[in-house]
């Protein structure tokens, strides 16, 4: 693999990874229980 | 009057049922082939470009419009456009967000059929063929009855035939327990499920040692057949053709899914958080996971050549390709059997999804009870999946229904549906019912977007697929394929079939009106 394709599959896993993190953790611990 | 209203029984409920509606067979075998036939890593610029244009917008849409519904006592499209646009069509045109999810669910009960047939194969090692790659493609024919039509209703009963018969039960029996006690359920146990199985998937193939009779063949180099950009790919209309179909397929947009769901949603609760986070978590089973371990284990076993025949054929490249691949991995057969049971999973948490739509409008169209609509929708999509199993040769019934419902219907609704919110039921109330109990506060540009952007760049996604489709050669069929279709016997019925439950459900969209209207409730 090439040094642009660690990049563009770091970078992609890394947006989908932080928006999934951020997501999930403000449901579980941020958000008011049901 | 409708029975007692259903509603979700939590948050996560709601966000799991979504996400595994949308988590399906499309982010494990479909998108790394788009992927790597499509630009390599290049193809997730339009991929990311295509989910902020229109996949998470409109994600958003169908939430609002969903939970609007609702709230006015309506869980069905039919119903909710008619409350969203007070216009005799509007009803008719919310028949479509039935059709599509009734239309799919015949032919993709198959193929998560086939899913736990290739798990239960691998399971008692019947698959375990060596490696000989004919013998995974003749197992494969012979399995799906794709050698010529009413091959699986010939001689002794098929096997494929039984395991579409418990994949139908355990459908019908989740359903038939309802929304929280059924569906909900399943999906908080079906997901985590899921992602352990594909967690234990990608340790075994991120893991594996270089192929040693061709020691060029690593997972490095495989993970380099798929993420290794190709710029020039971007300037191919085809590509983001291709990236924006894979977001429409991957997130139920369009589909009548999520509309659906969020109108179980309970007034004042969230669904800007709740919408982004089923995004999210589907996103990251299709590039974390879907990204990492199909393309890069194929390439380790079988190169770069052979597996370029594969990456445009979900189909080919999930049951004739990768059984080779686990036939030549240590531990091949364990990983096997959990590599299918995943894809299972993933497939029958997006078909109950498919039923929940039309059933919750048989109930509050036509007055049926839960037992009436499970019997109802169990005798038409038998029929349906009677006919994609019948017309199995070369696959070309579930291809036919495929085309029409699960290609051009779902482009067409989602342009109705961004149509609705952004210029009939308006901005500024979506705006308001987003914000409405919202923990995340979506940008007022998101409106814009809905409105001005997701419309054209809906069009032009219809008008390409036309277009490719009319001029798009077809070996020895000449270059017309939509005439190419009429003309063909099984895809003129396969297009029948589909129109056929289209003006069914006008029929039925029609009574549940005059319904409605008695009971002064439109």
């Amino acid at each position: 693999m090439n040094i642009l394709g660690w990049i563009f599959m770091t970078l992609s896993m890394l947006s989908v990874l932080s928006l999934v993190v951020y997501c999930v953790s403000k449901v579980l611990f941020y958000a008011p229980k049901d | 009057m409708s029975n007692v209203k259903e509603q979700w029984g939590s948050r996560i409920g709601v966000i799991m049922a979504v996400a595994g509606s949308a988590v399906g067979l499309g982010n494990f075998l479909r998108f790394p082939g788009k992927a790597a036939e499509n630009g390599g890593g290049a193809f997730m610029i339009p991929y990311f470009v295509a989910l902020l244009l229109v996949g998470i917008p409109l994600c958003w849409a169908e939430w609002a419009m969903g939970r609007y519904g609702g709230r006015q006592g309506f869980n069905s499209a039919p119903g909710i456009f008619s409350v969203l646009w007070k216009h005799p069509l509007a009803k008719y045109l919310g028949a479509l967000a039935l059709l599509i999810p009734m239309a799919v669910y015949f032919f993709y009960i198959v193929v998560e059929a086939w899913c736990l047939g290739y798990a239960w194969n691998y399971l008692t090692g019947s698959l375990m063929l060596g490696k000989n790659p004919s013998a995974y493609v003749d197992f494969f024919t012979k399995f799906t009855g794709s050698a010529k039509d009413g091959a699986l209703f010939s001689g002794t009963i098929q096997p494929a035939l039984i395991f579409v018969a418990i994949t139908f039960l355990v459908n019908y029996l989740v359903v038939y327990r309802g929304l929280s006690g059924g569906i909900e359920k399943f999906c908080n146990i079906a997901i985590p499920m899921m992602a352990i199985c594909a967690m234990c998937v990608l340790v075994r193939v991120l893991t594996l040692p270089a192929n040693p009779n061709a020691p060029d063949q690593t997972v490095v180099a495989g993970l380099g057949y798929m993420w290794n950009p190709n710029f020039s790919a971007l300037l191919e209309s085809k590509t983001w053709l291709a990236a924006a179909g894979q977001i429409f397929f991957t997130l139920s947009v369009g589909f009548g899914v999520i509309i659906n769901y969020a109108s179980y949603v309970k007034p004042k609760k969230d669904i800007a958080l709740s919408g982004l986070t089923a995004t999210s978590v589907n996103s990251f089973f299709e590039v974390c996971l879907g990204g990492t371990i199909t393309i890069p284990a194929a390439f380790l076993f079988l190169g770069a050549t052979t597996l370029a025949t594969f990456t445009g054929n979900a189909f080919g490249l999930g049951f004739k390709a990768l059984p080779n691949v686990f036939a030549e991995m240590p531990g091949g057969q364990i990983f096997g059997f959990l590599w299918f049971f995943m894809l299972f999973l993933a497939a029958i948490t997006s078909s109950l999804s498919m039923l929940q739509p039309v059933m919750a409008f048989f109930e509050e169209g036509l007055g049926l009870t839960r037992r009436g609509s499970s019997m109802l929708m169990f005798v038409i999509t038998l029929m349906g999946t009677g006919f994609v199993m019948y017309y199995s040769g070369e696959g070309t019934g579930m291809d036919a229904i495929d085309f029409w419902a699960g290609e051009l219907f779902i482009v067409v609704l989602a342009l109705v549906q961004a149509i609705i919110y952004g210029w009939v039921f308006g901005i500024k109330l979506g705006q308001d019912e987003l914000d409405s109990g919202a923990e995340l506060r979506v940008p007022r540009f998101v409106q814009f977007v809905i409105k001005f952007v997701s419309p054209a760049f809906l069009i032009w996604i219809l008008i390409a697929t036309l277009t490719s489709r009319i001029t798009e050669e077809v070996p020895g069929k000449g270059n017309l394929r939509i005439l190419d279709r009429l003309n063909n016997q099984t895809q003129l019925a396969g297009f029948l079939i589909v129109m056929g439950s289209l003006v069914f459900l006008w029929i039925m969209v029609f009574f549940a009106g005059q319904r409605w209207k008695r009971e002064g409730r439109a």
